[in-house]
Parts: structure tokens; C-alpha cells; sequence
């Protein structure tokens, strides 16, 4: 029966081929879809393993009057004896800022910031440093900087040593090392950090922390996360911003999926109108056949047997269309996320469903003009050739 | 083929001296009773009867609109009658289902149509083994019995060819291997072939020298034993067969009955009359 099924395609390879591809595309689109939303939660899963989903951060928010509230001065500490966590940092902002040299007028400040960073920050963050060296006992009480991968990049300083210096508070620094980008903390890629003791003899600092980073043992992030607040300020726990910064990447991939769903949805009409097609191309393939149909019904065909046959083709139609996309949604899905420098990962559920779906089609597609092949009087059929 | 005659002769006198008693005539294949066939309006068929024997051939001839394409269709079982009965290698077909009817067709009846109906891009040895695509035959058997029956009709050397690259007579002889597909040969008895050849118009859209090659081509099936019913207008062809029946507006005018020295006794009185009340009668007993 298939072979029969088959044949009828055969003779007709250009009108298979398009009403294939009519299907082919809706499922490419689906596959498509589903590829390209898995592998960038894969990529996201793999860069969360790597980054780790137990940082948690405090930060001061805003007092009940207003006005900017600030963190105890003994908070890293007390973070830092809190059960669970494992290594604790801060950063304080400062006032000050910092330009490429002393020419440059005070207000173009490019959005970088200057804070004092714990020499025990890298550590904790989890941030790599690319070129030169991080703040040391030593070097965080001289004039020495380090620089943000977005901060080093606006101030045009592509490396570290002693002969690069920036303007920084009224005074030259030393720029002795350059961190790499960090998702996790992205407020560091646009920061100049200085010790805590130079930016509290140079700069004016006040020596409160900005942002307490605290890693905590995977088992114990929730807890941590829930005490942070009243540890990092007893007095005013509800002044204190306390965020998982893993969360925000996350909810970000949620965005995403909204979208992946319109375009499933998309797919899905796609879908639909290929099969539509391949309902039409079933419609004339039978109405062209009558002289064939009728033939077979010479020959000892069953109505059953037509029917079968008619079934047969449109759901080879169908599955041909069906393979076809897949294979098409899994280039898109290799070639995009090749592209993005993601994982390829197409779900198995997709691929079968896919199939699963354009079978479903061609059943329904190729029903009608089934029974209607199967209907046809064998003499009308033969008189129509 | 040819040795295989006289063997067949012998089996099938076997058969209907089993099956008939003292008669000595061969079983009937087809038998029309009173059978009328109306469209709408338009009768095609008024109350014709015909008996056809097994091992006849014979020609059923008449102006188009006669009535005797209907008369095929209803004899190849393509088409059900309106009013009258009719019988196909002793099967009531109106008690028939169309699972059944298509079993019949499958196993006893062979056409070959004017229009020839061969599939374009189907090589010849495969459109002949869909001849028994219906029967229940494994298909590498089909094939075999597909080429046999093309070197039997004398197409060996074009078994791989498309309609394309075929003449016309070459396709309709291809069209009667495929009606022919497994044709009684004592050997292959087993797998039945069609007992009876139906064949429309099967030289019309042939020159007159291809016509000819395939009426001897049904004159030789004739004599291995098949069955063979020609519907034709030509007067000719009908002339230079063994039997000639003339149809004119949905009834038979004229049977010559059944010709031929070895096929002389099984021509029933009732043939040669015009009255179709006498073949009811002949067939009603």
C-alpha cells in the first residue's frame, strides 16, 4: 500500500514538493522556535552553573523619610557571620569621579563610577581579572585603580601598568589591573575601584558600604537571602534592598519566552496552512485520477483499498513535509545559536511532536478526498479519461 | 501455451460434465436476464439477455449510444443494473458486496480499455503486475508472472519501457497482459486469471495494422481458453469473430449464436432467437 501511496507521488514531484514544503515550513518556524528558546536556556543554564546561583546582594535602599539610607558600618561583618555564607565583599560608592586625564571637562563623566571595593571582592563576585593585577593590602592604600571591562573601555585604557593613569578625584591613579565582564554583577563592569583605604584618605570617602556580596552555600541561599536584610542593618531591616542577582537573569530568559510563544503561535498558523495546501493538492490529485482510480477498481480495488491508498499519499505527503521541517528547524535552530555562540539543543518531544502533528494533518487533509475517491463510480471514473 | 490446450479441454469437459450433468456445454460466465439500465431519463439498456459460455469469444457490436458500453460495465460488474438479473461465473452479483464484487473482478474478470489507462512513467513490467495488485499475490511474484505475460503477448524486449516509448498497438498489448496477468495455463491454474476478457473498443484508437496485431492477440487468448468479449462498432472485426451480437437502443437485435465446429454444441437454440423471453426461459432453469 505504501508503495502505491508512493507512486502517485512520484509522478508528481514538483506539486509534492510544494505542498511538502507548505508543511516543511510550518514546522520548521515550530521547530525553529522551540530550538532557538532551548538552547539559549540551555546556554543561560550553563553560564548560571558556571556563574553560580548563590550570590546574594544588600544594598541600602531609602530611609522612611526619603532620604538615602546607609548601611551600618559593621554590616559586612555582620553578613559575614550569618550561617551559610561562605565569603562576604563589599563596595562603597564615592563621590568622586574619575576622566581619562585632567583636560577633560568635569561633567563628561561617561557613567563610571567610583567606589572603594574589599580587596577580598573578586573572590566572592566570582569577577575575573584580565589584564594585570587586583587590589592588594598593599596597593588599596596607594593610588591604584581598577577597571570595569565597560569603564576601561570608555576611558580608552586598553591595559594596565605603571605608566597608565587616570584622572581620578582631583588627583593621577595608577590603573594596575582590568576586570572581565560579569553577569552576575554588572554594575562592576562600569565601576573604578580603589581600596577602601585610598578612596578613604584620597577621596572623601565615608566608609559606608554601597552593595554587601555575599556567596552562600547552595543549600542554604534561601535562608541566607531571607536574614540579610535584618543582619546588614538591625535597626532598619526594611532600608535594605536585598537581590539575587541570578533571578534577574532568569527573569530576563522569561521575557523571551513570551515572545517564543507568539512565535509558536505563528508556526502554528503556518502549520495550519500547510495543511490546508496539502488538502487541495489531495482535492485535484483526485479529481486528475479519476481514470486511474477507476482503472484500479477494474482491477480489484475495494473502496476500501482506494481510500487507503488516498490516506496513504497524503500522509506520506505530510510526513515528507514533516521530516523535511525538522530538519529545516534544526539548521535554523545550528545556524542561530552558532550565530549567538549558544549550545544547539533541539528537544526530542519537539521533533517527535512535529512529526506527530503533520501526521495528524495528512490524516485529517487526506480524509475527505479519500472517501471521495473511494465514492467515485468506477464507470463515470473511467469515462472521465 | 499451445501443448496446454488439449489438457484444458479435457479438465474443463471434467468440469461442466461434474457441474452440468448430461448437458454438454461448457458453465456459463456471464448471464444477463432482463436487465434494463436507466440514467435519469436515458435508458441505456432495455430488458437485454445474453448467456456467454466459458471459452467463447464473441462481439458485441452496435452505433455509439447503443447501449453496449453499459452492457460491458454491467458485465464487468463496474456498474450495477437497474432492473434484471445477472449472474457472473455463477454469482448473483446484485447479493454481492463491493469487498465481494471487487474480489470477483480481481480474480475473474480482465479489461482492456480504448484509452488503454496505463499510468504515465510506470515501466511496463510494473503496470502488467498491477494487474494482481488486488489478488493477494506477493509482489516479486507479480513480477514474474508480469514479465511471463509480456513475452506472451511479444513485448519481452520492452519490459522496462514507459508508455511513452510505446506504440499504441505495444500499449494496448501491455493492457491485455495486464488483463490477462496469470491467465490459466494448466500450471498456474491456482491462480485463476481472468476467466473472462472484457475489452472495449480495444482497437479504436489504433491504426488499422496494430488493431490487427492486437485481434490476433485475442484470437490466440481465444484459443488458450480465456474468455473473450469485444465491444466494438467496427462490423468487420464483429464479422471475423465467432459470434456476433448486435445491440441497438438498449436491446440485443441480432445473435448469431455460438460458431465454430469444437464449440458448435454449446449454442443454445435460444441465442440465434431475438426474443429475450427465450433466454429467460433457457436461463431460468
Amino acid at each position: 500500500m505504501l508503495r502505491t501511496g508512493g507512486s502517485g507521488l512520484r509522478s508528481r514531484p514538483m506539486r509534492v514538493f510544494l505542498s511538502a514544503l507548505g508543511i516543511a515550513i510550518g514546522i520548521a518556524a515550530m521547530i525553529g522556535v522551540v530550538g532557538i528558546s532551548t538552547s539559549s536556556q540551555e546556554e543561560l543554564d550553563r553560564k548560571m552553573a558556571a556563574l553560580g546561583t548563590n550570590l546574594l546582594t544588600a544594598a541600602p535602599g531609602q530611609s522612611f523619610s526619603g532620604s538615602a539610607a546607609h548601611l551600618p558600618d559593621e554590616a559586612v561583618d555582620m553578613v559575614g557571620a550569618v550561617e551559610g555564607v561562605e565569603s562576604v565583599s563589599a563596595i562603597g560608592k564615592t563621590a568622586a569621579k574619575v576622566y581619562r586625564n585632567d583636560h577633560v571637562p568635569k561633567e563628561a563623566t561617561g557613567g563610571i563610577g567610583v567606589f572603594a571595593a574589599r580587596t577580598d571582592l573578586p573572590g566572592t563576585v566570582g569577577v575575573d581579572v584580565v589584564d594585570g593585577r587586583w587590589l592588594n593590602a598593599a596597593t588599596s592604600r596607594y593610588p591604584a585603580v581598577v577597571l570595569g571591562a565597560r569603564a576601561a573601555e570608555q576611558l580608552g585604557v586598553h591595559a594596565s601598568g605603571p605608566e597608565t593613569q587616570v584622572w581620578l578625584g582631583d588627583r593621577w591613579f595608577t590603573v594596575v589591573g582590568l576586570l572581565a565582564p560579569n553577569e552576575l554583577a554588572p554594575e562592576l563592569d562600569s565601576a573604578a575601584l580603589v581600596g577602601w583605604p585610598a578612596a578613604k584618605e584620597e577621596l572623601d570617602f565615608d566608609g559606608f558600604a554601597t552593595t554587601v556580596y555575599a556567596r552562600a552555600d547552595e543549600p542554604s541561599v534561601n535562608d541566607v537571602q531571607e536574614v540579610l536584610g535584618a543582619t546588614a542593618n538591625p535597626e532598619n531591616p526594611n532600608e535594605v534592598n536585598v537581590s539575587r542577582p541570578s533571578d534577574a537573569l532568569a527573569a530576563k530568559q522569561a521575557t523571551d519566552d513570551a515572545l517564543s510563544g507568539l512565535l509558536l503561535g505563528l508556526g502554528a498558523v503556518a502549520l495550519l496552512v500547510g495543511g490546508v495546501g496539502v488538502a487541495n493538492t489531495m482535492v485535484i490529485s483526485v479529481l486528475e485520477r479519476r481514470a486511474e482510480i477507476g482503472l484500479r477498481r477494474s482491477l480489484g480495488a475495494t473502496r476500501g483499498q482506494i481510500r487507503t491508498q488516498f490516506l496513504c499519499e497524503s500522509l506520506l505527503l505530510s510526513a515528507l513535509g514533516g521530516l523535511g521541517g525538522v530538519a529545516l528547524g534544526i539548521a535554523v535552530t545550528a545556524g542561530y545559536a552558532g550565530y549567538q555562540g549558544w549550545p544547539t539543543v533541539v528537544p526530542l518531544w519537539a521533533m517527535a511532536g512535529g512529526v506527530g502533528a503533520t501526521l495528524v494533518i495528512g490524516g485529517l487533509a487526506g480524509f475527505y478526498p479519500a472517501v471521495r475517491a473511494a465514492r467515485l463510480p468506477p464507470t463515470e471514473a473511467l469515462a472521465a479519461a | 501455451m499451445k501443448p496446454s490446450v488439449p489438457e484444458r479441454e479435457c479438465r474443463e469437459a471434467e468440469r461442466f460434465v461434474r457441474e452440468e450433468g448430461d448437458h454438454e456445454v461448457p458453465p456459463p460466465v456471464v448471464e444477463l436476464e432482463q436487465v434494463s439500465k436507466t440514467y435519469g431519463d436515458v435508458t441505456a439498456l432495455a430488458g437485454a439477455g445474453l448467456v456467454v459460455r466459458r471459452g467463447e469469444m464473441l462481439a458485441i457490436v452496435g452505433p455509439s449510444g447503443s447501449g453496449k458500453s453499459t452492457m460491458l460495465n454491467i458485465m464487468g460488474t463496474l456498474d450495477r443494473p437497474s432492473a434484471g438479473k445477472v449472474r457472473i461465473d455463477g454469482h448473483a452479483i446484485d447479493a454481492l458486496s463491493d469487498r465481494q464484487l471487487a474480489a470477483l473482478r480481481a480474480r475473474t474478470i480482465g479489461f482492456v480499455f480504448q484509452a488503454f489507462h496505463l499510468a504515465a512513467g510506470v515501466p511496463a513490467l510494473d503496470a502488467v503486475a498491477d494487474g494482481l495488485l488486488y489478488s493477494g499475490v506477493p509482489r516479486a511474484e507479480r513480477r514474474r508472472l508480469a514479465e511471463r505475460a509480456l513475452r506472451r503477448v511479444g513485448l519481452g524486449g520492452r519490459l522496462h519501457n514507459e508508455p511513452h516509448q510505446l506504440s499504441g498497438g505495444e500499449k494496448q498489448r501491455v493492457a491485455i497482459a495486464r488483463a490477462v496477468l496469470g491467465d490459466p495455463s494448466p500450471s498456474a491454474s491456482s491462480r485463476g486469471g481472468p476467466k473472462l476478457l472484457l475489452a472495449d473498443e480495444p482497437t479504436g484508437a489504433l491504426d488499422s495494422r496494430s488493431g490487427e496485431v492486437v485481434m490476433d492477440l485475442l484470437h490466440e487468448l481465444h484459443r488458450a481458453g480465456t474468455t473473450v468479449v469485444v465491444i466494438t462498432h467496427d462490423r468487420d472485426i464483429a464479422a471475423s469473430l465467432p459470434r456476433e451480437v448486435r445491440i441497438k437502443d438498449g436491446r440485443i437485435e441480432h445473435d448469431s449464436g455460438i460458431a465454430g465446429s469444437d464449440n458448435g454444441r454449446a449454442a443454445p437454440r435460444a441465442f440465434a432467437a431475438e426474443h429475450s423471453a427465450a433466454v429467460v426461459e433457457r436461463v431460468g432453469r
